[in-house]
């Protein structure tokens, strides 16, 4: 286990009135402050969530998406600025996240997780927020963080409805055990507006910072689900089927 | 008998509603309920619930009375009048 980084004082002032969150406290704040996650794509669910794990002082974030932002992408995608269309997407999340908080260190991959870089990409992190558009992606993600047994957050929305879980390797379940077979049927554009998106990624955050710090009650084995239109919200529970392609060795 | 259905994102925008009741034979099964609303909807819909062979689409998250049951599982659960059936279609929006 890698000793806890000790806080400056000007981090001490900067993280104060969240030190004082129950069973938080300075070892919560140096255990994210030790601690890295990887976000796979920064749009409208990701980029929210990557700006709060950025507020609350995780020590590194890895952030993945690929392609140069679009005017249509700024509706949502809270870390892209209109000045930046036509340039890449992490440049300008990365620019927004170190003006946010500049004791975190941003690293860029930009490119979206893929068979070829999603082993390397996961084995930089503790941790890993899946907020891609595809299954795929999300489906890749998964399997890759229980083959390097590290713990998953995924969330996803769609109009005024979003869905999370918390994928803890061998303990709970995980997207294959939740979809035994690749959804056919979602299609990638989808209606969005960003108190939607940005409410699930926060809601992600909160899960990587439980997580991270060792505080509250993480959704693994659960999957909570918001209906913003009515102002619903579930938490099911899950478990994980003895046959999943991808954790069902595990026992 | 009747039971309660409540729809989920794609599939809420496909049948229009968020939810309704509906009328089943009594000890109709979970796959009947789902066949039924299949059948109902046209190829776009029906593509939420059920493969182009018929078979309830193993990624179609189905809660029966708060309780998450597997596609696998539809023709061996039995509903009963007053049962609560949410269907909810994957959704990957980031």
């Amino acid at each position: 286990m890698r000793p806890l980084p000790e806080l400056t004082d000007d981090e001490r002032c900067r993280y104060e009135w969240q030190l004082s969150v129950r069973d938080f406290g300075e070892e919560g704040q140096r255990r994210l402050k030790g601690a890295s996650v990887l976000v796979s794509r920064i749009g409208g669910v990701g980029g929210s969530a990557a700006m709060q794990l950025a507020a609350a002082g995780v020590g590194r974030l890895v952030l993945a998406h690929g392609g140069n932002l679009r005017l249509d992408d700024l509706n949502r995608q809270l870390l892209m600025t209109t000045d930046w269309i036509g340039k890449p997407r992490v440049e300008s999340a990365h620019r927004r996240l170190r003006e946010l908080n500049p004791h975190v260190e941003i690293e860029t991959a930009a490119e979206n997780v893929s068979e070829s870089n999603v082993a390397a990409l996961v084995g930089r992190c503790d941790l890993v927020v899946a907020a891609a558009p595809l299954f795929a992606e999300r489906l890749l993600m998964n399997r890759e963080a229980v083959k390097q047994n590290k713990p998953l957050v995924d969330c996803a929305m769609y109009e005024l409805e979003g869905r999370l879980t918390t994928v803890v390797p061998g303990q709970s379940a995980c997207l294959t055990c939740l979809y035994p077979e690749p959804p056919a049927n979602w299609k990638r554009q989808f209606p969005v507006f960003s108190a939607v998106s940005s409410t699930v990624g926060s809601l992600a955050a909160m899960e990587a910072i439980k997580l991270i710090a060792g505080i509250g009650q993480p959704l693994s084995g659960r999957l909570l689900t918001l209906d913003l239109g009515h102002m619903t919200f579930r938490t099911l529970s899950i478990a994980r089927r003895s046959d999943c392609a991808v954790c069902g060795e595990l026992g | 008998m009747n039971v309660r259905v409540g729809y989920s994102a794609q599939l809420r925008t496909s049948i229009g509603r968020a939810e309704e009741d509906v009328e089943l034979e009594a000890g109709s099964t979970l796959a009947a309920l789902i066949e039924y609303l299949a059948a109902r909807l046209d190829d776009a819909g029906k593509g939420h619930l059920v493969t182009p062979e018929g078979q309830i689409r193993a990624s179609l998250l189905i809660v029966v009375n708060e309780a998450v049951t597997a596609a696998d599982a539809a023709k061996s659960t039995i509903l009963k009048s007053g049962d609560v059936v949410l269907l909810l279609p994957p959704i990957a929006g980031g």
